[in-house]
């Protein structure tokens, strides 16, 4: 897979399927359902699975655990993602904007998969701007 | 799901250490894919938009939070347990530089279906 058409979502939000009326999440589900299906013929969605509410956060040194249980009422956790497979990040935008769940106050994150590292890359960049600089 | 979060952490490194941070992680996710433990992995750029709102109708630029919490790249592993999942994420060569590294389980249902599966055990209950 090339890496330059490759886009990752990332989607943030409360548990908001907790005590919806039985109709809507009959209608929602449907759409959703619906949704990933058109994306997944389409050629456009390769992967997409919902996270667990409750996770782990390691940090520091020790890589000792600072966090670990549900993270369930902040909005900005990720409850899903979704790898894309598209052109370029306008696709990718205009199928995060077709969310059928943005309505319940979701946040999509629309990121393009980098090609390499990051910090392999500006570390490459520092050391082409320090040989320049020695010229 | 591994989710390394921080993009940088690793300002004031010099390129020295960066590559040896960088080649550290990339032998590391080389290391867990040969042992069937992770079966993905990307790094992800520092760019990217959000978007929100009735339709999408808010597009906001990146980063989105302030970027020591913005995602830097995730793995996504195929192990047992979560005791397993946090033990390997306690191995990334970043964490000494400040990156945080968040483990969430994959769910293996949707969670809207375990909802309504809730309410109809309730209902019928």
């Amino acid at each position: 897979m090339d890496a330059k058409n490759e886009y990752l979502l990332l989607i943030r939000g409360k548990a908001w399927w907790n005590r919806l009326p039985p109709e809507e999440l009959q209608k929602t589900m449907d759409h959703v359902k619906a949704w990933f299906e058109r994306l997944t013929e389409s050629g456009q969605l390769n992967v997409a699975q919902p996270l667990a509410r409750k996770g782990a956060i390691v940090s520091g040194k020790t890589g000792r655990v600072i966090a670990d249980g549900p993270f369930a009422e902040a909005k900005e956790v990720i409850g899903g993602y979704a790898l894309l497979q598209v052109e370029g990040l306008d696709e990718a935008i205009a199928i995060a904007k077709s969310c059928p769940t943005l309505r319940f106050d979701m946040e999509i994150e629309v990121r393009p998969v980098a090609e390499e590292c990051p910090m392999t890359k500006h570390a490459r960049q520092i050391r082409s701007e320090e040989q320049l600089a020695t010229v | 799901m591994l989710l390394f979060v921080g993009m940088d952490w690793h300002k004031g490194l010099s390129p020295e250490e960066m590559q040896k941070v960088s080649e550290q992680w990339m032998a590391w996710f080389k290391r867990l894919t040969e042992q069937g433990k992770a079966v993905a992995g990307q790094p992800l750029e520092r760019g990217g938009k959000a978007v929100s709102g009735k339709d999408g109708r808010v597009v906001a630029d990146g980063p989105f939070a302030e970027s020591k919490e913005a995602i830097g790249g995730y793995f996504l592993l195929d192990v047992a347990t979560m005791d397993e999942a946090v033990a390997i994420a306690q191995q990334c060569p970043g964490l000494a530089y400040g990156a945080k590294v968040e483990v969430r389980a994959v769910r293996a249902e949707c969670p809207l279906a375990s909802e309504a599966e809730t309410q109809l055990a309730e209902a019928t209950a």
